[in-house]
């Protein structure tokens, strides 16, 4: 009879079925589950170090700077691969017969919360207490994944997003300031590599995401804030590397230009 | 009787929400007995019968089926069991055989030739195979009953069976209850509110009135008692004559009806005395007694209570 | 034993009823509608995007991908980068490997990721209502045609029948779970073409200390993420079974057992938002459906709250909702 067959159709299914999902049922328990908490792996606070940067100690010679945030801290891009590192050494070099001395602790893809854990690690104190000045770029990454999405979401992702990423760099700076006191915080703004693709929603929402930084960081009477927008707004074709995100040489040096512009009164004076 | 009991209630109660709906009933039932059961609306019959086949638990007293009481054997006490509850509730979706194949499959005895005699016992070997949703009441009664008697069971329980038949099919009825009782030796146990269909089927009935049972008898002893009737003029001169020449005592039924039981007592010379004393005798009649009559008389100006 | 025969009976009163067909037939319609839909969606994203970044960025996912390996690598190497992060780079590092080795576009959307997709998108409703479709009559069914006098006016144990009633409803979860899988891989293969199953997927995310903690990540290829992803799904129809079998069985009427279950499956949805403050909440059976975000660390973590947790809770409520069940129908009178 038809009845008895489905029956028994239904049967074997369950039957296979139940110990197949048995299995995975003990596998995803398994996966999911802290069984030891692993220990953390001990590394050593600083280690060898590519050749560009140097283990700065105290030295009345030497005018530190140390760069932090994501890849274009790092110096991503730049096809001659001198990133800030290089352009601000040469810039700086004029100002001051001290060396200058660059740290990089820039991390592609870095983002905020990222930057805010790399401090609170207290791997770099020591570093940063020699600084005297830390140039930050940070935020590209946090705000890279709002201006893909449809607009609906855009506006209250954004919100979101950015309140989240004040609040780590308010942090951020307390830890800075707590461990140095006396260095110069440099931060940079951000660009649009997309200008022109964006829509004039976007660039408000960048100016925004600019404008608040600013305030922020500028709260620090120490700190100042560089935009970068302006300079590579109608530049995407000579500052943009090839990868379409990264600034190329000319595009570093432009902006290291400018930092340099804005603070080398302070080294000499230092 | 030398053959053990087939149904044993002793001293069974039950307690609704506070409301004492059996109030303690006793009865033994035998093979080959067929027992009506009655009772005004009300009355707890059917509260009785469901913990009769254990669906609803005596508040106490118990129930005992072939010696096996349904507290602490259930599976051995139903095994003896066949009934109907009130409309017999098929599965509509099923066919009918799909719905006796449901119950056979519930218990190892029955064998596919059984079914196959039972069909054709109710008579429904035609439409067997039909879904139950287009049958009839009368084929769903049928089918209820094929059910029931499926597993040859030593007890029948059988709540208004007949209701939705036809006089054919409530004679039918009458027969395969018959044929299953005394050839078959099942104990048939029937509460209906067919008084005339009691009569004609059982051998012994009792009647519940407000939980309680009031009245047990023999159907025959009950039929056995004929009365006479007579609408005369002056009742109670009739009476005091009856008391006093025949020693028989009689009722005033309505304003000028008498009836009494006469016994072997000429009727004759009755009436003839009636008209030499001057009453005008207009009319004279035997009754025979009926289980309505007896029935209304002790369940008379009730109330559901 | 009896009782096979007993399960029997049910199963074959369930597809007289139709009822599995049914289910099996809003699978079959709501995964073509998915599938379909998914198709043209992913096509209009492909337009958008080249439209914005100005190439063609479905030809170039190559030339990205090569990029982000190198950047990880570098991110790894990296004196400053954080231990915990290290794992969950790794991970997606490999995963990037395998998409240019197999010369398989990110973007691109497989037979194999929509199924996992599918299941992770309705554990936590669609599911559920499939499964209270099946169970919500089984008992208040019989009790609202009458049948359940016949049924239990028998030689047969009443806890037994429950009990086959319970185990033909753990048979027809097995069966939906396995033909919502079936039917996923099927069709959407006609759209997408039937491969994706070897891909790595990621999990291994575990809750610490309130945290969501990477450490353990690793990759799985995708079938087996999607047989756990299943397994979970079984898990929870037969915990949402057992508790609208529960209901059926106190509740006589199927609407308004259905009613109940919908409406807290529904309620659980705001509840969610109690979570962190209110902490009664977590122990409720809805809130903790979602059991495939703890595989891939889709979920916002909240102390406590992990899947050792939710798979205890939704364990608890199934075996209260059996032993209710099981009492309740055993002891009760029944006046229909």
């Amino acid at each position: 009879m038809l009845n008895k067959s489905m029956w028994y159709t239904i049967l074997t299914i369950a039957c296979v079925g139940f110990i197949v999902l048995s299995i995975g049922f003990y596998q995803a328990i398994v996966v999911t589950t802290a069984v030891n908490p692993q220990p953390a792996a001990k590394t050593e606070v600083l280690q060898v170090t590519p050749a560009l940067t140097k283990l700065p100690s105290k030295n009345a010679n030497s005018f530190k700077v140390l760069i932090l945030g994501d890849s274009v801290a790092k110096g991503t891009g730049d096809e001659k691969n001198k990133g800030f590192s290089g352009y601000l050494q040469e810039n700086l070099k004029n100002s001051t017969p001290k060396d200058i001395v660059v740290d990089n602790a820039g991390v592609d893809g870095l983002e905020s919360i990222g930057l805010l854990e790399q401090l609170q690690s207290r791997k770099l104190d020591r570093t940063i207490s020699d600084s005297d000045f830390i140039l930050v770029s940070i935020g590209g990454n946090d705000i890279r994944s709002i201006l893909t999405m449809n607009d609906l979401a855009k506006e209250d992702q954004f919100k979101v997003r950015m309140d989240s990423y004040l609040a780590n760099l308010k942090l951020t700076m307390k830890t800075i300031r707590t461990t140095n006191p006396k260095s110069i915080v440099i931060f940079l703004g951000l660009y649009n590599p997309y200008e022109t693709a964006s829509s004039v929603e976007d660039t408000r929402l960048l100016n925004t995401w600019n404008y608040n930084t600013q305030l922020l960081v500028e709260q620090d009477g120490k700190a100042i804030f560089i935009p970068t927008h302006d300079l590579l707004k109608f530049n995407l074709a000579r500052y943009i590397s090839k990868d379409g995100l990264h600034p190329n040489s000319a595009g570093y040096q432009a902006i290291s230009n400018r930092i340099s512009q804005s603070v080398e009164a302070i080294i000499t004076g230092s | 009787m030398p053959q053990p009991a087939v149904l044993e209630l002793t001293n069974l109660k039950k307690t609704i929400k506070g409301k004492e709906i059996v109030k303690g009933v006793n009865l033994t039932l035998y093979p080959s007995q067929i027992f009506g059961f009655l009772g005004p609306n009300g009355a707890g019959k059917t509260t009785t019968i469901r913990m009769i086949v254990g669906l609803i638990k005596p508040t106490e007293g118990s129930v005992t089926i072939c010696g096996y009481s349904i507290a602490h054997d259930f599976v051995k006490a139903l095994s003896n069991i066949g009934c109907i509850i009130e409309s017999p509730d098929m599965y509509k979706y099923l066919t009918g055989m799909g719905n006796l194949l449901q119950f056979a499959a519930m218990d190892k005895t029955i064998s596919q030739q059984r079914i196959k005699d039972v069909v054709e016992m109710v008579g429904l070997q035609h439409r067997v195979n039909d879904k139950v949703s287009t049958f009839s009441l009368g084929m769903r009664q049928r089918l209820g009953i094929a059910q029931a008697i499926l597993s040859k069971p030593k007890l029948l329980i059988l709540d208004e069976p007949t209701n939705g038949l036809d006089p054919a099919g409530i004679t039918e009825f009458r027969n395969l209850i018959r044929k299953l009782a005394y050839e078959e030796g099942m104990a048939v146990f029937v509460s209906s509110h067919l008084l005339l269909e009691i009569q004609q089927m059982c051998d012994s009935v009792s009647i519940i009135k407000q939980g309680s049972v009031i009245k047990t008898a023999n159907v025959q002893d009950i039929l056995h008692d004929d009365r006479i009737e007579w609408q005369l003029d002056n009742p109670e001169k009739a009476i005091a004559l009856l008391r006093e020449h025949w020693a028989i005592e009689a009722v005033q039924l309505k304003k000028n009806t008498i009836s009494s039981d006469i016994g072997q007592h000429p009727l004759d010379k009755i009436n003839e005395c009636f008209i030499k004393e001057g009453l005008a005798l207009t009319y004279c009649s035997t009754k025979q007694n009926t289980l309505e009559d007896l029935f209304l008389d002790l369940t008379e100006g009730d109330e559901i209570v | 034993m009896k009782l096979f025969s007993l399960i029997e009976n049910e199963v074959i009163k369930m597809i007289s009823k139709k009822r599995l067909m049914f289910v099996l037939a809003i699978l079959i319609v709501l995964i073509s509608v998915f599938a379909y839909g998914q198709n043209q969606s992913q096509a209009r994203t492909k337009a958008q995007l080249s439209q914005r970044m100005g190439i063609s960025a479905t030809d170039d996912w190559r030339k990205l991908a090569d990029q982000q390996l190198i950047d990880m690598k570098n991110r790894l190497d990296s004196p400053y980068s954080d231990e915990t992060h290290k794992a969950s780079t790794r991970v997606r590092m490999e995963q990037l490997q395998y998409n240019l080795d197999q010369n398989i576009n990110p973007l691109e959307q497989s037979a194999a990721k929509f199924t996992t997709t599918f299941m992770e998108q309705a554990i936590f409703l669609f599911l559920p209502l499939l499964i209270i479709m099946l169970s919500a009559d089984m008992v208040s069914g019989e009790y609202s045609s009458g049948t359940i006098k016949l049924l239990v006016v028998r030689n047969v144990p009443r806890w037994k029948i429950l009990l086959s009633k319970y185990l033909t409803l753990v048979v027809l979860e097995v069966v939906v779970v396995f033909s919502a899988f079936v039917l996923a891989a099927v069709i959407s293969g006609f759209f997408f073409g039937f491969g994706g199953w070897l891909a790595p997927v990621a999990t291994g995310f575990k809750v610490v200390a309130g945290k969501l903690d990477t450490t353990g990540v690793l990759n799985v290829p995708q079938w087996q993420y999607s047989l756990m992803v299943y397994s979970l799904g079984f898990f929870v129809a037969f915990v949402v079974g057992s508790i609208s079998f529960m209901i059926s069985v106190l509740v006589k009427s199927t609407a308004a057992s259905i009613g109940i279950i919908m409406s807290t499956l529904v309620a659980g949805n705001f509840i969610s938002f109690f979570l962190t403050d209110w902490k009664i909440t977590r122990y409720m059976f809805m809130v903790n459906l979602r059991l495939t975000d703890y595989l891939s660390g889709s979920f916002q973590p909240i102390e406590g709250m992990n899947m050792l947790f939710s798979v205890t809770v939704l364990l608890g409520w199934a075996i209260a909702s059996v032993i209710i069940s099981f009492v309740y129908f055993t002891k009760q009178d029944i006046m229909v």
